[in-house]
């Protein structure tokens, strides 16, 4: 096998589990005083930002980062266990998902003092919210194409024009870090030229323009920069290293458990199922998902392991990408050959309902943060064909 | 170099001075190679010592069957290292000399009655591995209950697999064994170890297509360029690349478990051989695409290898039987239970 894609096996770590007691504990608490409620791909869709405080009070956001920024100086597997946990109970955690997975490690490793003390210890309490300004109108996974300009002005500030979309909850966001283009496009060198602006999303000249997707949710966001005037303190990193940078972010962009529980919600009401019916085929299904979901937690623990080690592996995140989100996918095929039921959003049975919910979501598994087409392009690279 | 490697090592020297080859009636084995692998102390690894084995640990022997497996050599390692050594300790019985090869089976329509100081069985065996090859049966019995079988002189029938590999019966008539009972955990960890034994394989073998299926995409020039250039043909090693690496983690895992003796340690290897044997699906499918026509043919090395993968994914239980088994045992504490069991197992 190729060493790109080859990690080494997790260990196993007792503070992990103990911090997976504490919070199956609190969610159970929070789930029984009917403060939430399950639904599929609530990293995406399950804005709440008092369910977030409630995170930070308990020291469950920036786990990995150090005290002085508001981090509690964790392990990458105890933070794996928290995480996993909460998408597992369809928790309402989408608005600090971002800002906690890569936003606050991104600051962390190129944030100015000042930055970093300003805003991490906002994120680890769970009030201050990110968003990812990578994709744009004509820009999806073709990235390098990116049109939106940043100029110093006379006094050294980024005047930025263009627009990002696909940027999730914008709408209930903070700050975005948006990758721009500071110098012209170079055919010979498409990745240079770039570079990463952290953009407080209060400053005028943004307009966030809402896209709904096929439920109707409002997550998805146009955002709209004309004449921005960002401080020039606010470039993130070095001036041209934004290709570099966004491809340092990925690691943590692709590889945790939200990249194969997204539809795990989905998969619990169909064990209940099987377990109520005891009908083989069913138990078959839930037999082979089953698998895949301890195949794939084997994975993503392993790229866990090696961001503690401060290794960052991204081939193999690409490709932990590709497999989990396909088996989010694939959930709902598998249910429906097996239980005759009709998915719907309004219907008394959480099985329909949650079969509804992933459904309606499940072309985005395959498309962000990457398209499969593209993460399998990585992989090639990774197993040395191109 | 580790001791681990130094073992792997040992394994590949002595694997290179032996092709390949499709067992028949007539040669159903490779003797040769065998003879080599326990003149090197290697047919005892991860049995103790004290009982006869050569010692190393159960990672050594894993890692003996994976180079083995992935080199499709035609000995009964897996079955004596992994399954049938481990299962005559666990009833208390005598190890056999480990120089004579020894197989497992698990028979529900024996039966053993007493015969002086030790018992007679009498009954149909059927699926042996090796049949023909093994000296010795360790023949798990309802009971449940260890059986030790001296089968060098019974006739066999001439079944095997898909890759030659013998799989026959042997009909039992008061034939004498020595027996000791197992208690139902044990048996459990048997069948599961079994499982396991052949989830290593499997796993091996896919690592094994895969480097094989890139290096080949890398030679084979069409329209002027490698294979490898083309983007479909990149998204399909791709794919390939996706399920090893999943189906080697998951298996990892489960050696793990068993080596730590965890008490889900079965859950752990019936994931495994569901994963791996779902994995056999993609990636056979696709290593033979992308080989095209040669791959189809005796004349290249393909067909070693997925032969045995279209063979060792339905032995010792297929995914049908362990993803049922595997749903009941992460359903034990109930529909509610599912999650807690997932993150238990390994």
């Amino acid at each position: 096998m190729s060493n790109a894609l080859t990690l080494a096996p997790a260990p196993r770590s007792e503070a992990a589990e103990r911090v997976r007691g504490e919070v199956r504990d609190f969610l159970a608490a929070e789930l029984a005083a009917g403060t939430f409620s399950t639904h599929v791909d609530t990293w995406l869709s399950g804005v709440d930002p008092a369910f977030s405080r409630k995170l930070g009070e308990r020291g469950w956001l920036g786990m990995t980062w150090p005290k002085r920024y508001g981090g509690h100086e964790r392990s990458a597997m105890e933070r794996y266990a928290v995480t996993e946990e909460l998408l597992a109970a369809g928790a309402p955690v989408a608005a600090h998902w971002i800002a906690d997975r890569q936003s606050g490690p991104n600051l962390l490793r190129y944030g100015t003092e000042e930055q970093r003390r300003e805003i991490l210890p906002r994120i680890a309490a769970g009030e201050c919210y990110f968003v990812i300004g990578m994709s744009e109108p004509d820009s999806g996974s073709d990235l390098a194409s990116i049109r939106t300009r940043a100029s110093r002005n006379d006094a050294g500030d980024w005047v930025v024009n263009g627009a990002k979309v696909w940027t999730s909850n914008a709408h209930a966001s903070h700050y975005g870090i948006v990758l721009v283009r500071t110098s012209p496009a170079d055919p010979q060198n498409r990745h240079a030229g770039l570079s990463q602006l952290l953009v407080d999303l209060s400053l005028p000249g943004i307009t966030v323009n809402p896209i709904r997707i096929l439920d109707g949710g409002h997550h998805f966001n146009e955002v709209v920069f004309e004449d921005v005037v960002v401080p020039g303190d606010m470039l993130l990193g070095k001036e041209g290293d934004g290709w570099h940078q966004v491809t340092a972010e990925l690691a943590f962009e692709r590889s945790g458990p939200e990249r194969f529980l997204s539809t795990y919600p989905l998969l619990a009401e169909f064990g209940r199922r099987a377990a109520a019916t005891g009908d083989p085929a069913q138990l078959a299904a839930l037999g082979r998902l089953s698998a895949r979901v301890l195949s794939l937690r084997q994975l993503s623990l392993r790229i866990a392991a090696a961001l503690d080690r401060g290794e960052l592996p991204n081939i193999a995140a690409a490709l932990v990408k590709d497999v989990g989100t396909t088996f989010e996918a694939d959930v709902i095929d598998e249910v429906r050959r097996v239980v005759e039921v009709t998915p719907s959003l309004d219907s008394p049975d959480p099985l329909a309902r949650a079969l509804a919910e992933a459904q309606l979501h499940q072309p985005g598994f395959t498309l962000r943060g990457g398209t499969n087409e593209i993460l399998r392009g990585i992989v090639a690279r990774g197993l040395g064909l191109r | 170099m580790s001791d681990q490697d130094l073992v792997i090592e040992t394994v590949r020297d002595i694997l290179g001075g032996f092709e390949p080859f499709d067992p028949t009636p007539e040669r159903r084995w490779d003797d040769g190679l065998w003879a080599a692998l326990a003149d090197a102390g290697l047919t005892g690894v991860g049995l103790p010592e004290s009982m006869g084995g050569s010692g190393g640990d159960l990672a050594d022997a894993v890692a003996i069957v994976r180079t083995l497996a992935s080199g499709a050599a035609a000995v009964p390692v897996a079955e004596q290292l992994l399954v049938a050594g481990p299962a005559v300790l666990a009833a208390g019985l005598p190890l056999p000399p480990v120089e004579e090869p020894l197989t497992f089976a698990a028979a529900d329509a024996v039966t053993s009655a007493p015969a002086g100081d030790a018992f007679a069985l009498t009954g149909t065996v059927t699926d042996v591995p090796w049949t023909g090859a093994a000296r010795h049966l360790a023949l798990l019995l309802p009971g449940p209950a260890i059986a030790l079988v001296d089968v060098g002189g019974l006739a066999v029938s001439d079944a095997a697999n898909l890759a030659g590999e013998p799989r026959g019966s042997l009909v039992l008539d008061g034939v004498p064994a020595l027996v000791e009972p197992i208690n139902a955990a044990q048996a459990r960890e048997l069948r599961s170890g079994y499982a396991l034994a052949r989830a290593v394989q499997l796993t091996a073998a896919l690592e094994q297509v895969l480097a094989w299926t890139v290096q080949y995409a890398g030679e084979r020039q069409q329209f002027g360029r490698p294979l490898a250039k083309f983007q479909a043909i990149q998204m399909e090693l791709a794919e390939m690349a996706g399920e090893v690496t999943a189906v080697t983690a998951l298996t990892d895992a489960a050696v793990q478990a068993l080596m730590h003796g965890e008490d889900d340690f079965w859950l752990a290897a019936a994931a495994a051989k569901v994963r791996a044997g779902a994995a056999v699906e993609v990636v056979a499918r696709l290593a033979h695409q992308v080989h095209g026509a040669i791959g189809f043919t005796q004349e290249h090395r393909l067909h070693h290898l997925t032969k045995r993968l279209w063979s060792w994914r339905d032995e010792a239980g297929g995914e049908l039987h362990w993803s049922r088994n595997l749903a009941v045992g992460l359903l034990a504490d109930g529909g509610d239970g599912l999650w807690p069991a997932l993150t238990r197992v390994v």
